[in-house]
């Protein structure tokens, strides 16, 4: 290249030549004109001008910048600090003075960088034929979104309709029920006489979740969290062999942590019938028959109960039947004197003990009516619930910023998983990143989808998650999880940079953009 | 930290009984017709008039103006320990003239001791003026050993009265018919941990007045006030090598070190005394300003004179070992300090640099990359530091394969770029039957023992550890030899090492440390012998180092420390925290190690505990830069903190602090080798060179690096200006003139100052009268520098003159132990600079000088000529910023030359 043998300075770059000229007199000016000095002082290892202008290839200013060719790879400008101090900074070596014996490696430097650039264009190439997949895929999604949201919004409206006829249906019933049950009021005042029993029981409801908590509480922290739930295999409700996090929040009312409060109102009553299960103390109802059967007593009770413990709003399903079943498992060993036949909600309720009430044929017919009318209003409510369910799930991936052209959406709903030496990692893209001792122990969560954190232009390149377990004497653990192009998705690294902040190095298709590369190669190369 | 944890004077036995004495004195006398002279030393025998025990003394004088006082048993029942490795080698005597008339009076040169038989007492003069008196408060307590009753006694503290009849017929037995009825004479419990004392009560106390002095510093390592407060009503301070977390400001409470060395000074003397002792040891200090009842009385009564201050030193065991230095100025009686107990050798340059350290480099990535980080930022950095983390499961001389497969890769990553790495070895070796140290150690009985004779097991970072008895030299040569490299051939010779928790750190023993009834080598009880422990670790550490490379300087980093261990190591001041209380104690700390021989001291930049936010980050790399040991470090729990992780603003403080520090390396550099020569401090309170103006007496905020510069460092919250003291010469409110080292603006009046300051400014000052040499181009680490150019910064006094040496050679090795440097003095007057070699120049240096900076003439120069050989030359002039700059002399640092500036 003749261009680099334009007469300049020393460290001083092609495009700066012409700044170092001399006068005709001899002299030069610092280039930001605050003195005039002879031109031969021009890299005379002693810094003259204010800018630093006027040792462009000596360590003499501090402030000043060396320029390196490099011909053969890319030219540089470092730090006049790291100019003949022995380091050969340059590819060239034009830093170093010769005695130092700087190899010029450019030549090398060049070829490599050049299979570098090509191999990244092949990948992102390969990379953005996967990640066209993942557009049409990912648009195909969200068009299956609001398809089946505008369908869920219609079955929410058949829903409330029929939920509206349901419910007349079963004020009607009911009204019924209440006046044959008229009869059986004096029987009232015998009931009343358990109800100071039936008020103990908060008390010793409390008593045993308190222990329970204890238990649970495996770091004295005060709080019972997910991952202390996640040890307890009777927890296992899907009977998989693992308590997932998810199964863990149901106990926990949903959420990652409860004081011994919450742990009483809302928590115990969820976890109690399966420890009672895991004792075998408790038989769930085994036929529909059964089921049947015991619905009144169910739903007497439930209503008995309400002031004692207000089912919580989202799952009135048919755990919290079994809560009551399962109270009424307790009270089985209390004194059981003078109720019997005349109250019958308060009647054992094992397979061996059932007894029918006595009531009268046509108040059996009535009652069983308006239970019939219940469990109608109720199928009706439950399937509302599911379809609203649902609808907040679109919602929420809608929400979720999937990229301009939707190609990270595959992504959500997808697990991937990184093994070192003593944790396996995992990362559920726009869920949670979690980590698992490989020799046993529980998973914890080290954060939750939080956003999009790239830099600038850079958005799609770095995801935060954030609210994952606290840290003992510390902050709640969060992850930041690094995004490059691969054809393969893959966690390629993960570490712990700050104590229990992490960082995920993952590879998937859906970062490859071979037109975004090479306009950062044209970019690069018009400089 | 929880200071309940540790022991009051009261939960101690011996202090408790030692401090009564205070109360009821004592009646020791010198036995009529004992008295023996020699040509350098005295003896005689000290009777207890109680107990009718008896004593020998011996005084010594010593070169230096200094005396040394023992006292032993006459007939001890065993050997008492006398501490050995602390001093630099024996003490050189010199002849004494003894005179005998009313009282008997030794003398030598300007010094005199005069020793009173009864009540025994020894006053010791400088130039007839009263300075130190020994036992003038007959606080002299000498628990002689004795036998223990055949009765059993039960365990101790209790209180109930059986028990109290035990030790009373215990006492019953003894001929001397002395009483000791503390219940925790033979044995003691604290908290769980019990003490069997087999040895039974063996204190020795002893009090020294200070007549003519006004303030006492001195006894690190605490985390106080410079001025020692009188302890009057609270407790003593203590000297008790131990592990102490997030320690407690404004506390005499004992940390890792203990230097029992005290100063006393006033405005006409300055005295000291070196208690050698290396049991626990608590201090007493007495000092007229805060005894609020004797000046009263004082000033009631019209007297002038009121009680000295005095010190009162109790040690659990041992013999009294004093060393009485006589001054008479500061700089004096630091000197006859290192005169006997050594100084710190000439480090390399590196350790002088910029140290980056945390807890912990997780990998030899991380470690790679940080470092590739400050040369992205252009900051300078010299050494990476690998906290334990890097070994094996805490088995020291072993690595994590996992973390670290390559060390010597990562090392040579390092070295390459000019860098160190220091790493960590801890004394606690873990129990583990895989581990070869440990077998060795097992095989071989190199451990320290229990009382009965097994090896003592306690707890630290790897979990079940023993500790080797370095007091052993076999033990020390087989620790020593672990670190050659055909044995840890893991790392380089240019690998440094970090001894840490050698207090030793026992996690579930008494006070977080060893139990006192351990046994050593030579069959002394921990209790004699423990804070001279980690003093023997690093003993072995620099002799490991000195055999694997001869010709390269060692360094060292040590937590724990005694008198003498300046000779080995460096020192930080521990686990502080990231506040700014914290910081603002890191000057009181180190000043206080620094005269007590300590100067290579800092603290952990940014504090150890804790988060720091960036106004304190930058604050705190401002004051490191000017503490002789600048590291940054953090605990594991904390937030990564190098430089580039905070805003650019806090960025560019950092780096601005960083490279201002690398421009004073030389001045660091001749520092420390003017200390190595002469035992001078290199960073000095106020009151070292001020000795006459009282105000600085109690200043320590601000300290001297050498008598060149004054830095007051903002080391508080949101300021806008700090209140500077510049300090008076006489009692005429004369003082130096002090120019800024950045603007070179003038400070001519004595007093309190208001200084403005942004969040750039460091507050510093170049004496009027002072040469400074620098190096103006700072680069990533301090060894690419060695042959770059110096400039000279002169700062002229109210006569227009200034004088500075400079020190350089190879920054490395041993040669310059052979003459192979360059000192040199620099003297300006009548406007011109001229070179005086001190010694030979015998340094082959490519390094010049580059500019001459002069501050304070009273015209511009139109020129300068430089003449060298006779050949003179003309050297352009230039004002820049409130300074001459002359231009480029261009001359190599061994040759003589002259610069006269031209009108």
């Amino acid at each position: 290249d003749k261009d680099n043998n334009i007469r300049r300075p020393r460290g001083v770059s092609l495009a700066k030549a012409a700044l170092y000229q001399p006068q005709s007199d001899g002299s030069w000016s610092c280039l930001d004109g605050s003195k005039r000095i002879p031109f031969v002082q021009i890299n005379d290892d002693y810094c003259d001008c204010a800018d630093g202008s006027d040792e462009p290839g000596t360590a003499a200013c501090v402030q000043m910048r060396f320029h390196c060719i490099n011909q053969g790879h890319q030219p540089l400008d470092i730090y006049s600090s790291h100019v003949q101090d022995g380091i050969c900074d340059c590819c060239d070596g034009s830093d170093e003075l010769p005695a130092v014996g700087c190899a010029n490696t450019c030549l090398e430097l060049g070829a490599a960088a050049a299979i570098q650039r090509r191999s990244e264009a092949e990948l992102h190439k390969r990379g953005a034929e996967r990640r066209q997949e993942m557009i049409t895929r990912g648009k195909q999604l969200k068009a299956d979104r609001v398809a089946r949201r505008s369908e869920l919004q219609a079955r929410i409206k058949e829903q409330e309709s029929l939920k509206a006829e349901k419910e007349q249906l079963k004020t009607n019933a009911e009204a019924l029920e209440t006046e044959a049950l008229e009869v059986y009021r004096e029987q009232q005042r015998e009931l009343d006489a358990n109800t100071a029993q039936a008020e103990q029981e908060p008390q010793q409801m409390r008593h045993e979740a308190s222990l329970s908590f204890v238990r649970f509480d495996a770091n004295k922290d005060g709080f019972v969290e997910i991952t202390e739930l996640m040890i307890d295999m009777d927890l296992d409700k899907d009977r998989n062999g693992v308590v997932t996090v998810e199964e863990a929040k149901y106990f926990l009312d949903e959420r990652e942590r409860v004081d011994l409060d919450a742990f009483v109102t809302l928590a115990w009553p969820r976890i109690k019938p399966l420890k009672m299960l895991a004792d075998g103390l408790f038989q769930p109802p085994q036929t529909e028959e059964q089921a049947a059967t015991e619905a009144p007593l169910a739903n007497e009770q439930q209503e008995a109960q309400l002031e004692i413990d207000p089912p919580t709003n989202e799952h009135e399903d048919l755990e919290d039947e079994e809560e009551h079943y399962d109270d009424e498992e307790d009270e089985e060993e209390e004194p059981d004197v003078g109720v019997g036949e005349a109250l019958p909600e308060f009647e054992a309720t094992t397979e061996t003990t059932t007894t029918t009430p006595n009531y009268d044929p046509e108040t059996q017919r009535l009652i069983e009516q308006a239970n019939g009318a219940r469990q109608a209003l109720e199928e009706v409510e439950r399937q509302l619930r599911e379809i609203e369910h649902e609808v907040k799930e679109i919602e929420e991936q809608d929400a979720k910023d999937y990229g301009v052209n939707e190609e990270w959406a595959m992504l959500d709903g997808e697990c991937y998983t990184f093994e070192d030496r003593e944790y396996v990692y995992t990362l559920c893209p726009f869920d949670r990143v979690s980590q698992k001792p490989k020799n046993g122990g529980a998973e914890t969560t080290l954060g939750r989808w939080d956003q999009w954190f790239g830099e600038g232009d850079n958005k799609y390149t770095r995801q935060k998650y954030a609210q994952g377990a606290a840290c003992w004497n510390g902050p709640q653990r969060s992850a930041l999880v690094n995004i490059r192009c691969a054809v393969e998705p893959k966690i390629t690294a993960v570490s712990e940079p700050n104590r229990c902040e992490y960082s995920y190095d993952f590879e998937t298709p859906a970062a490859c953009d071979s037109d975004a590369l090479a306009a950062t190669a044209r970019a690069h190369d018009e400089l | 930290v929880d200071p309940t944890n540790f022991k009051t004077c009261e939960q101690s036995s011996f202090c408790r009984r030692s401090r009564k004495v205070q109360s009821t004195g004592s009646k020791y006398a010198i036995i009529r017709g004992t008295v023996n002279t020699y040509s350098d030393s005295l003896t005689a025998d000290l009777i207890n008039k109680e107990n009718h025990h008896q004593f020998t003394l011996k005084l010594e004088a010593l070169v230096g103006s200094t005396f040394r006082l023992q006292i032993d048993e006459k007939q001890p029942l065993r050997p008492r320990y006398r501490v050995e490795h602390a001093l630099k080698d024996e003490p050189k005597t010199t002849r004494i003239r003894v005179q005998e008339s009313d009282e008997l009076s030794i003398t030598v040169g300007t010094s005199k001791a005069v020793i009173h038989g009864d009540p025994f007492r020894i006053d010791f003069y400088e130039n007839d003026v009263l300075v130190v008196a020994v036992n003038a408060k007959n606080w002299l307590y000498f628990e002689h050993l004795r036998q223990k009753a055949k009765a059993p006694a039960e365990p101790a503290d209790g209180g109930d009265d059986a028990q109290q009849q035990q030790q009373e017929n215990a006492e019953a037995a003894q001929p001397a018919g002395e009483t000791v009825d503390d219940p925790g004479a033979w044995e003691e419990n604290f908290k769980s941990h019990h003490d069997s004392k087999p040895n039974g009560p063996e204190a020795v106390a002893l009090d020294f007045s200070f007549p003519a002095t006004e303030v006492l510093f001195g006894i690190p390592e605490h985390a106080d006030s410079f001025a020692l407060k009188s302890t009057s009503g609270t407790e003593p301070y203590r000297l008790y090598n131990l592990d102490v977390f997030e320690y407690i400001l404004d506390s005499k409470m004992a940390l890792y070190g203990s230097v029992p060395v005290i100063y006393g000074h006033g405005p006409e003397r300055t005295a000291g005394v070196y208690w050698q002792n290396a049991a626990e040891t608590w201090v007493d200090i007495y000092t007229a300003e805060t005894n609020v009842v004797s000046s009263l009385v004082n000033f009631v009564s019209g007297s002038r004179k009121s009680t000295p201050p005095s010190a009162h030193f109790i040690s659990e065991s041992g013999i009294v070992d004093a060393f009485i230095m006589l001054g008479p100025k500061p700089m004096d009686v630091f000197k006859q300090y290192a005169a006997l107990t050594g100084t710190h050798p000439l480090p390399q340059l590196f350790s002088l640099g910029y140290h980056q350290c945390r807890w912990n480099y997780n990998d030899e990535r991380d470690v790679t990359s940080v470092s590739a980080k400050f040369d992205e930022y252009n900051i300078p950095m010299d050494t990476m530091w690998l906290d334990i983390e890097y070994t094996n499961g805490k088995r020291y001389f072993t690595w994590d394969k996992f973390k670290f497969p390559e060390p010597l890769t990562m090392i040579k990553n390092l070295t390459e770029l000019g860098r160190h790495l220091v790493i960590i070895i801890d004394p606690h070796i873990k129990r583990d039957t895989s581990y070869f140290f440990h077998n060795d150690c097992t095989e071989n009985g190199y451990y320290v023992k229990t009382r009965e004779g097994n090896d003592y097991e306690g707890w630290c970072w790897p979990g079940p550890a023993s500790y080797p008895d370095f007091f052993n030299p076999v033990v020390r040569d087989y620790y020593a030899s672990q670190y050659q490299l055909s044995k840890f051939n893991t790392v380089t010779e240019d690998v440094m090492l970090w001894n840490d928790m050698n207090e030793p750190s026992v996690f579930n023993g008494p006070e977080v440390t060893a139990a006192k009834d351990l046994v050593h080598y030579g069959n002394w009880e921990h209790r004699d012998v423990h804070n001279l422990y980690g003093h023997m670790n690093i003993m072995g550490t620099f002799e490991g180092l000195q055999q694997r490379d001869p010709n390269q300087r060692p360094f060292i980093l040590t937590r724990a420390h005694f008198a003498g261990s300046q000779r080995y190591a460096a020192i930080w001041t521990g686990d502080n925290m990231a506040e700014w209380a914290h910081l603002q104690y890191s000057i009181k700390m180190c000043l206080t190690e620094a005269v007590a021989g300590f100067s290579f001291c800092g603290a952990d930049v940014a504090g150890f505990f804790g988060n720091p936010d960036s106004e304190l980050v930058e604050r705190w790399y401002q004051t490191g830069a000017f503490l002789p040991f600048f590291r940054a470090h953090a605990h594991i729990d904390t937030k990564r903190r190098e430089p580039w992780l905070f805003s650019e603003r806090t960025r560019e403080i950092i780096k601005e602090a960083v490279k201002i520090r690398y421009s004073y390396l030389p001045l660091w550099y001749t520092s420390f080798y003017e200390l190595e020569k002469t035992g001078a401090p290199v960073i000095r309170p106020m009151l070292t060179h001020y000795p006459l103006d009282k105000e600085t007496f109690s200043i320590d905020n601000q300290l001297l690096v050498q008598q060149r510069l004054l830095v007051r460092p903002v080391m508080q919250q949101g300021v806008s200006k700090v209140d500077v003291y510049f300090p008076a010469v006489d009692d005429k409110k004369n003082g130096d003139y002090w120019y800024d080292v950045e603007t070179f603006q003038r400070q001519e009046r004595t007093g309190y100052e208001s200084i403005p300051v942004n969040e750039h400014k460091i507050p510093v000052w170049q004496r009027g009268g002072s040469i400074v040499p620098k190096k103006e181009r700072p680069r990533r680490a301090s060894t690419l520098m060695l042959n770059d150019p110096y400039t000279l910064v002169i700062c002229l006094d109210r006569q227009g003159k200034a004088a500075g040496t400079l020190y350089l050679d190879d920054e490395k090795s041993y040669a310059y132990r052979d003459g192979k440097h360059i000192h040199v003095n620099y003297e300006f007057a009548e406007n011109q600079l001229t070179n005086r070699f001190i010694g030979k120049p015998n340094y082959k240096s490519d390094a010049w000088l580059e500019r001459i900076i002069i501050a304070g003439l009273e015209r511009v120069p139109s020129s300068a000529t430089i003449t060298v050989n006779g050949i003179s030359q003309q050297l352009e002039v230039e004002q820049r910023n409130g300074a001459v700059v002359v231009r480029k002399p261009s001359i190599k640092m061994d040759v003589d030359f002259a610069v006269k500036l031209n009108a």
